[in-house]
Formats: C-alpha cells, sequence, structure tokens
C-alpha cells in the first residue's frame, strides 16, 4: 500500500516536472543560471532580507514604490521564481538568496542578524507556516534551530554566516551587514550598499541624500505591514500560510531577552559564542562566554 | 553552412536536454536528496577521488573487486546518476561540490594544486576541451582567474581549488569530518585507509588492507582501464591514446610547470596551500611546525 502510494506520488511528481520543463518553468533555486554582472541579496532566513529587497528596490527604482505585489520582479527571490523568468529580468539583476557560501555567486550582499533574534522569528514564522503549532514551546524550538533542522538546505545559522564571511570577508565582491546596524541607522547602512553597487558597475540611479530617506521612508515597518494586509494572498512567501501571524513581524532587535528563557540563549550562546562575538554581538550567559573565550578564540 | 549544421547541433542539444530533464534523467548534482547515513567523497576535481573510492569500496566490499565497470553502481558519483537512481543505490557517494551543509559526513580528499592542475590540463586534453594551441602556461591562468568553463572538469558550482577546499576546511566542524591527503595515501595507502575505516566503522585488519590497498594500486587501475575505459563514464569518448590513471605521483609539478605558472598558482593560493603543509618554492619554508588543519 505504502509502495504504490509512493510510486503514484513519484510519477505524478514526474509529470508536474516534465510539465514544468516543457513550459520552461523550472524552478531555479540551485539550478539558478547565474550572470557574471549580478549582484545576490544573501542571509540566513528572516535576518531582513525582505526589508533590505524594499530598501534597496526604492532606491534603483523609484518611479514606482517596492510592495509584495512587485518585489518579485524587481529584486525576486530564488526559490520560487522560475529560472526563465528570472533570466528575462533586466541586467545587471539583484536576487534574493538563503544559500551557505556559493562560489560561483559574483557579488554578495550578505546581511547577518543577532541569532537570537533569528531564533525568536524563525519561531514564530513557523507557527505562521504551520510547521510547528501554537502551543509548541520556543524552548523546545531552540535546540532544533541550533542543529539547523528547519529549511535545512540553508544549513544552520553558523553553517550560513561563517561560510560566507570565511571565504569572501576580504573580497571586493563581498559586504557584510549587520541587520541591528541597519536598524540603527538605516542611512549609513544604505550609503555602504550604494558604494558597493557602485564599485560593481551597477546601473545608475539617484543616490542623493533625500532618495536615500525616501527609500528608508517607503520601506518603514508600518508601510510594509500595511502591504502585507493588502498582498499577503497573493504573495508567493506568504501565500497559504497563517493569516493571523504577520510575516512583517516586530522588526526590532533584542527581542530575544524578553521571548527567550534563560537555558535557550545560554544554548544559542554557547554553540555558536565565538562567532557571535567577532560579530559584536555580546553574550548574556556569563558561562557560555567564558567557554568562548578558553576557546581557540575567534574564527579567523 | 556551418550556421544550419551548428543551429541543428544546438537544436538536438536542447531537445535532448529536455528530453533528460522530463524524464528525470539529469545527474543529481547539487540536487542530490541527501538521506541520514549518507557518506561523502568529496573532493576537487584530480585530487584522488576515484583512487579513494577504489581504496574505500574494496575495503567495503569483499566480494568482488572494484573495477570502472561496477564502481558507479557501489560508490556512484553524483554526477552520472539521476536523483531517482541515486536512491536505490549505496549510499556512499562521490563529489566536488563545495560546502554544503546537508553533508553531515565527509571524507575530504586534498591534494597540492600544483600536482591537480598538472593532472586537469593533461585530463582536459584527454576529453578535447582544450583549445589545440594550449599549452600549460595557458591553460593554468584560465583556471585561477575561472575563465575556463567546461562542465565535466570545470562546474562553477565546485568553485576553485581554493574556494573547494577552503569551504570545507572552514566548516569541518558540527560533522563528521576526515581529511586526508593525497600525499599521505601515496606515502602510506594501508595507513590512511585504517583512518577511513576508523572514520566509518569498517573491519579493518592487515589482511583485509593489504587487499584494498593492492587491487587499487595505480598499476591495477591501469589494466583495468586498458579493457574498461570505453563503459566508464568519466572516459567513455575521451582520447584513448591519453590515459586517465596517469602518474599517480607526486611532485610531478617540479617538472611541467613553467617558472611563471609556478608562481601564478602559489601568489595566488599561497596561504592555503601553507596552512595544508605544501611547501612554497616560491618563498622559504615555513618553520617546521604541523599545520594547525593536519592536528
Amino acid at each position: 500500500m505504502q509502495s504504490s502510494h509512493n510510486s503514484l506520488r513519484r510519477l505524478l511528481g514526474a509529470v508536474a516536472q516534465a510539465g514544468r520543463v516543457l513550459a520552461g518553468r523550472q524552478i531555479a533555486g540551485r539550478g539558478l543560471t547565474v550572470f557574471p554582472d549580478d549582484v545576490f541579496l544573501v542571509s540566513y532566513p528572516r535576518s531582513g532580507n525582505t526589508w533590505t529587497r524594499f530598501l534597496l528596490g526604492n532606491l534603483i527604482d523609484q518611479n514606482d514604490p517596492v510592495r509584495f505585489s512587485n518585489v518579485e520582479s524587481r529584486i525576486p527571490e530564488i526559490y520560487f521564481n522560475r529560472d526563465r523568468f528570472l533570466r528575462q529580468l533586466q541586467r545587471p539583476r539583484m536576487l534574493k538568496s538563503h544559500e551557505c557560501f556559493q562560489p560561483h555567486y559574483p557579488r554578495v550582499i550578505y546581511i547577518v542578524r543577532d541569532p537570537r533574534d533569528v531564533a525568536v522569528s524563525f519561531y514564530h514564522h513557523n507557527v505562521k507556516a504551520r510547521n510547528i503549532s501554537d502551543d509548541y514551546p520556543i524552548a523546545s524550538f531552540v535546540p532544533r534551530f541550533i542543529a539547523g533542522e528547519f529549511d535545512r538546505k540553508f544549513g544552520s545559522w553558523r553553517d550560513n554566516v561563517l561560510s560566507w564571511t570565511i571565504l569572501r570577508k576580504d573580497d571586493p565582491g563581498f559586504l557584510m551587514l549587520r541587520y541591528e546596524d541597519m536598524k540603527r541607522d538605516p542611512v549609513v547602512s544604505l550609503t555602504s550598499m550604494v558604494d558597493f553597487l557602485e564599485r560593481c558597475s551597477f546601473r545608475k540611479f539617484d543616490s542623493s541624500a533625500a532618495a536615500l530617506q525616501r527609500a528608508i521612508e517607503l520601506s518603514s515597518p508600518e508601510r510594509m505591514r500595511t502591504f502585507e494586509k493588502q498582498d499577503a494572498g497573493r504573495w508567493i512567501l506568504t501565500k497559504g500560510t497563517r493569516k493571523d501571524k504577520p510575516f512583517v513581524r516586530s522588526a526590532t532587535s533584542g527581542g530575544w531577552k524578553s521571548q527567550l528563557d534563560r537555558k535557550s540563549v545560554a544554548a544559542i550562546e554557547s554553540a555558536w559564542g565565538d562567532l557571535m562575538l567577532s560579530l559584536g554581538y555580546e553574550l548574556a550567559s556569563t558561562a557560555a562566554a567564558a567557554d568562548t573565550l578558553s576557546q581557540r578564540g575567534l574564527p579567523s | 553552412m556551418n550556421i544550419v549544421v551548428r543551429r541543428i547541433r544546438g537544436l538536438i542539444n536542447h531537445l535532448g536536454k529536455i528530453t533528460d530533464t522530463a524524464l528525470d534523467r539529469n545527474p543529481a548534482g547539487r540536487n542530490v536528496t541527501v538521506l541520514p547515513g549518507d557518506v561523502f567523497i568529496v573532493s576537487y576535481p584530480k585530487s584522488g577521488n576515484t583512487w579513494t573510492r577504489f581504496l574505500v569500496g574494496n575495503l567495503i566490499y569483499q566480494d568482488e573487486p572494484i573495477t570502472f565497470a561496477n564502481v558507479e553502481s557501489r560508490l556512484p558519483s553524483l554526477y552520472v546518476h539521476p536523483d531517482r537512481k541515486l536512491r536505490k543505490l549505496p549510499r556512499v557517494l562521490k563529489s566536488h561540490d563545495c560546502f554544503d551543509p546537508r553533508y553531515r559526513t565527509v571524507i575530504y580528499i586534498v591534494r597540492d594544486p600544483r600536482d591537480v592542475l598538472v593532472s586537469a590540463y593533461h585530463y582536459a586534453v584527454k576529453l578535447g576541451i582544450v583549445p589545440e594551441n594550449w599549452g600549460i602556461e595557458k591553460f593554468v591562468p584560465a583556471m585561477l582567474d575561472g575563465s575556463f568553463e567546461s562542465g565535466v572538469l570545470v562546474n562553477p558550482r565546485w568553485g576553485s581549488w581554493h574556494d573547494n577546499v577552503a569551504s570545507w576546511l572552514a566548516m569541518k566542524d558540527n560533522r563528521k569530518f576526515l581529511l586526508l591527503r593525497y600525499e599521505d595515501m601515496l606515502d602510506d595507502p594501508e595507513r590512511e585507509l585504517v583512518k577511513v575505516a576508523d572514520f566509518l566503522g569498517l573491519e579493518a585488519t592487515p589482511e583485509r588492507l593489504a587487499r584494498a590497498v593492492g587491487l587499487s594500486s595505480a598499476d591495477h587501475m591501469r589494466e583495468l582501464e586498458k579493457t574498461q575505459a570505453a563503459e566508464w563514464s568519466l572516459t567513455k569518448n575521451t582520447r584513448p591514446d591519453m590515459a586517465f590513471v596517469r602518474k599517480a605521483r607526486a611532485g610531478t609539478w617540479r617538472a611541467e610547470l613553467p617558472p611563471q605558472t609556478l608562481a601564478d598558482i602559489e601568489s595566488a593560493w599561497g596561504p592555503l596551500m601553507r596552512i595544508l603543509g605544501y611547501e612554497l618554492s616560491t618563498a622559504p619554508p615555513e618553520p617546521d611546525e604541523l599545520p594547525v588543519v593536519l592536528q
């Protein structure tokens, strides 16, 4: 019974795949065609990638504000969009990805966020996506988050962040930004992105102080929440997820202090303390900090 | 005329690709479904992966020796079979991919990049993918700057030698990881195979080790290649007058690389080479200390 069920499922899968191929509708993902002038916005999930897409989208094309219904044709993500569609976009393209280190991504803006906040955000995201139930305790979620059990192909937070930073940190085609710095001073962060895009000979756009300010305002959490209410049923990342839970959540940093219990914080810090410290995230649990410092120190 | 032929060829090629994908016949590659318990034998190309597959396979399988005719069904490559077929095969898999967080158990083989490039050059000539007037002095810079693309020997997802090696070394923590140097394997294959046996929990009596090493010797593999080259995906349709199992030695770069080419490689990848214990010819040797990653 089980095996005939599996064969049927495989057959249906094969037919659907054949249909996608014949119609040129294969999802890009890891089979994405990469062009040498591409710029990738990469991050671990729930680290501010969508906000960055809004910020840059509102800056690069100032005629039409970004919203959820048009972001996928402006700065598309690669996991739900089709390679053929992505190949037809105006070049140079800017694409969103959550992959660990990819040797063939020519230019990368990498966004990193405090993993304790990522844990909280990812927890709520998985409740929204119905992967876990409302009453599933966050304290049970955290160890599974540390093990990278959700979205395994993106690795753990550490796999993702460390693979990019070690391999590309001194590369002129790599820019790393912290979500927390972007929140604190979006103008400074946006300016460094503008400089980076200029060095990459990305297409020209107005990057005056007024334009930056406008892009930041057009990408505020309030506006994004309003757009989400209007577009959630159509946007690929929110379609089919629970409507009572927002995608644009608190959009703050430090929420972990009230949402994570002490044990969860200690678990994250003892797993990733060295990397967190090297990124400037102070450790709260003294035991983890001492452990980390007595180990071989910061990653180089 | 030429254009018509090329168009028709292009069309046939395209239709072939569509059929392959529609029938799910494309090699798995990066899209492989990773199952719990999978073991990956990973390396940059031309670094001893096939030899390692023979060694490990001849240790695992006591019934019949590993040959070019059965290696793809016993220790299959991600780049030969589609995912659907791989799911039914033994799961000690060959890969050339850069770091993939889904791989939980990894045997990584590293080889002196100077020898890797010499070997890659000869294999590229065997494959017929090197322009005719290209000597090794033209081939190496194109490999260093990533401008040489072939699909068989070079794949954007495998990265350069440096990206491939560095990505795995950087991420070796938090997974089962065994680093082998090709040069150490040449020096004492039994000793290195014991490491693999311990790593995978395989029985390694002196008899078994000797059998595996004997059945995987360069001479034995050369004999097998003579009769099986046409059957194996990596040698099929390549120049039969050139061998896949070539010298199987370390240090041939000394005789084959022109000084400028050597300097280019060492200036591009020197720091990582030193970490791995590959002494640079263009710089004074480091203090006599075992590199951290090899301890």
